[in-house]
């Protein structure tokens, strides 16, 4: 391979982009911008979810219960109902997302260890939040419980100071306070440095829409020369925001970065290898612009979503998907993210992941040179 | 001027045959990848590996690993031989979350009033099967807290009613993972769709040199503008049909509500959307330009939606931000009717304001338009 072929399609390629300055300033700037977008969005720690009270009790214990259970920022207390109708009509606005029943005899029942006369109603058409608030109300409730219970009972005169005996003692690494956007920011860089492989298939597809393919295929240029070529200023593209984009995590979110940079600079230019090549392949076969933006998107977006382990665990996907997401480099590229940024750990640990990325890198960049001859031929 | 759009509608769709990959991926692209990624997500969060360090082998041990891997949530690893092993592994990412049961833990559940200390460790790198984890291990100790107690106090396990309560759950009863996610998924491949599409329109054109061509033609610019819209509000439609046929058809999500009501508003929202995507593809100067756009409004929109998560977790001002967004109502509005049987009377607010929005959005987009095509 001639180097000088390679940096003329380079420099051809830097023009193409200077030319059109806008564009490249949002191919630059873009990744960052969407990471702080979905950090955001996605990264919300689930808190002041609106419950409203309905209480036929009426006790000093059922008030007591009532503080208790919106003492903390994960519940609060949209209103105190007075009739069913009230609570269904909060529902359906969706202006509750849960409601508790206290029912008529619930100190008397509770003091005589009959249960908790309660009855939760949760909107189930948010799962998440319905299974938080029942979670929290449950684990709240049985405190309460607990609390005036446990004086009470008396074993052979030994107070039995607790209905909940175990000592359960929780410990969560690398993220104390299950911070969402602490493990979510390292996910989120390996979906934002894929968006480049749409400019990389793009700007394939524009040479053969506007038949310039052609011209470029009668210089001595050969095909491996000129799909590196134009891989290249977008690798640099990536690699700017790879700089970028962990010092706005560590100002801003707060995500701590315990790993080499270095290493983790090399470990992102071979990820952007192999995304960008898997760009490469779509713009090998499309022949607009237009589809070769719809099947990037297909292909690369979507999937580096839901396939790559970043907000669900691969672990709990079924066989089939499993397999197609060894295929993307961003699933490994995250498992990278995650390893270098929290625990901290380095190449001599994420070995595996930067050779099945250079392996995938080199397969996708061998199908498109392939497949580039094919169609021109 | 009917016939002159008709002309119009149809060098469009003339395009389209031309170059078949796009139209392709438009009418159906969004319904597959809605049953793909629909599937693969809508399923509960299981096999978590999970390793336990179990120092006290005893029976009353051996049962708690027992009852941990029943929860279905875990996929228990090798047992773990010292704090290193879990280190490493934890460190990797090969493991979620580790358990060590001391020794003595068996002792501390025979004495009255003793407290067997359980230690649960967990991979706070993925908070969130962490946070499942966490949530699995509390119901197990939560029994086992209740069966000691009532062998403390030899009481009739049927007598002991301590935390029980009652659950009833609205709108979704099985809690089915799929009726919250696929609406949203819905709601975020059609805007997708129907943005892409117009962004296209206009900008194509501009790079291919053709704009000027189609400006001397005699076709005024609210033809220009109706004519190419059609083909993207066919699109659009078909689009929202076909995915409102899988995610209830595939994923069984109902629609309670009025069915009209749900196709008038979604005819209601893709004009929305499209006057959005149509404003920037006229202001864009190429295809890549357009695109680029098209995903960062798309992006910011998707923040606003409450897709992954509901909009009263976000700080306040994003919430407020969030009634400017046509996409946010949207799915409200389709949440309401599917899973609430809501009338008009009960997502009013949100269809005022999808149609605010889309007056004041198609006012200034059309404005633009027809300037820049002047």
């Amino acid at each position: 391979m001639s180097f000088r072929h390679l940096w003329a399609v380079i420099r051809k390629e830097l023009q193409h982009i200077l030319r059109d300055r806008g564009t490249f300033i949002l191919v630059l700037v873009t990744p960052t911008l969407v990471l702080l977008l979905m950090t955001y969005s996605l990264a919300v720690k689930i808190q002041h979810v609106p419950i409203a009270l309905l209480d036929y009790d009426q006790s000093a214990t059922s008030r007591e219960f009532i503080h208790q259970i919106t003492a903390g920022d994960d519940l609060d207390l949209y209103q105190n109902a007075v009739s069913m109708s009230e609570i269904e009509d909060l529902l359906i606005k969706g202006k509750i997302k849960a409601a508790i029943i206290i029912g008529p005899k619930f100190s008397e029942d509770l003091l005589a260890m009959r249960g908790l006369s309660l009855q939760i109603i949760i909107d189930g058409t948010e799962p998440e939040t319905g299974g938080f608030a029942v979670d929290h109300i449950g684990w709240r409730a049985e405190a309460f419980a607990n609390d005036i219970l446990a004086d009470q009972i008396l074993v052979n005169g030994i107070s039995l100071d607790s209905l909940e005996p175990i000592d359960l003692r929780i410990r969560s690494w690398y993220n104390p306070s299950l911070e969402p956007r602490v493990d979510i920011v390292p996910g989120l860089l390996s979906i934002v440095l894929g968006f480049p492989a749409f400019s990389v298939a793009l700007t394939l597809a524009r040479e053969h829409e506007h038949s310039t393919m052609e011209q470029l295929l009668a210089t001595p240029v050969r095909r491996i020369e000129l799909l590196l070529g134009k891989m290249i200023p977008y690798i640099l593209a990536g690699l700017v925001n790879v700089i970028v984009i962990p010092v706005i995590a560590m100002a801003w979110f707060n995500v701590p970065f315990n790993g080499n940079f270095l290493e983790f600079l090399l470990l992102s230019a071979i990820f952007l290898f192999a995304e960008l090549s898997m760009g490469m392949v779509i713009g090998v076969f499309m022949k607009s612009q237009s589809a070769a933006l719809a099947l990037s998107f297909l292909v690369v977006l979507f999937p580096g979503f839901f396939l790559t382990g970043i907000f669900f665990p691969i672990a709990s996907l079924p066989e089939m998907a499993r397999m197609e997401s060894m295929f993307l480099p961003g699933t490994h590229y995250a498992i990278i993210t995650r390893g270098v940024f929290l625990p901290g750990i380095g190449i001599d640990a994420l070995w595996p992941y930067a050779i099945m990325l250079i392996v995938l890198g080199l397969a996708f960049t061998g199908i498109a040179a392939l497949f580039f001859k094919k169609k021109l031929a | 001027m009917i016939r002159r759009i008709l002309a119009l509608v149809k060098k469009e769709f003339l395009h389209l045959k031309g170059d078949w990959w796009l139209p392709a991926f438009m009418l159906f692209g969004g319904a597959l990848e809605l049953l793909a990624i629909g599937w693969a997500t809508s399923r509960p969060i299981t096999n978590l590996p999970l390793m336990i360090w179990d120092m006290d082998r005893t029976a009353a041990s051996r049962n708690l690993v027992i009852s941990l891997e029943n929860t279905g949530v875990f996929a228990l690893t090798e047992p773990a031989k010292s704090m290193e092993t879990i280190e490493n592994l934890m460190d990797r990412g090969e493991i979620n979350a580790a358990v060590i049961i001391p020794h003595g833990f068996s002792n501390e559940i025979e004495t009255i009033g003793g407290h067997p200390v359980l230690q649960v460790i967990l991979n706070g790198a993925e908070s969130i099967p962490a946070r499942e984890a966490l949530r699995a291990v509390k119901g197990v100790v939560r029994s086992l807290d209740e069966k000691i107690t009532i062998d403390r106090l030899g009481i009739d396990p049927d007598l002991f009613k301590g935390f029980d309560f009652s659950l009833r759950v609205w709108f979704n009863e099985a809690l089915n993972e799929a009726y919250y996610t696929t609406p949203a998924e819905l709601a975020l491949m059609l805007e997708f769709t129907i943005l892409i599409f117009a962004a296209l329109t206009f900008s194509r054109e501009r790079e291919f040199g053709t704009l000027e061509q189609l400006l001397v033609m005699p076709f005024s610019s609210i033809e220009i503008i109706i004519g190419k819209s059609i083909p993207v509000i066919l699109v659009g439609m078909f689009d929202f049909t076909l995915m409102l046929g899988v995610v209830h058809f595939a994923f069984n999500v109902p629609i309670r509500g009025s069915g009209l009501l749900l196709f008038g508003l979604a005819f209601m929202y893709t004009l929305v959307e499209l006057g959005k995507g149509m404003a920037i593809s006229v202001f864009s100067k190429s295809q890549h330009q357009a695109f680029l756009l098209v995903f960062m409004v798309g992006m910011i929109d998707f923040l606003f939606t409450g897709y992954a998560a509901p909009v009263e977790s976000m700080p306040k001002i994003i919430q407020y931000l969030a009634y400017f967004v046509p996409a946010h109502h949207w799915l409200n509005i389709m949440r309401g009717i599917t899973l609430k049987g809501s009338t008009i009377l009960d997502i009013l607010p949100n269809i005022l304001f999808l149609l605010v929005l889309g007056l004041v959005i198609g006012f200034f987009s059309l404005r633009y338009i027809r300037k820049a095509l002047d």
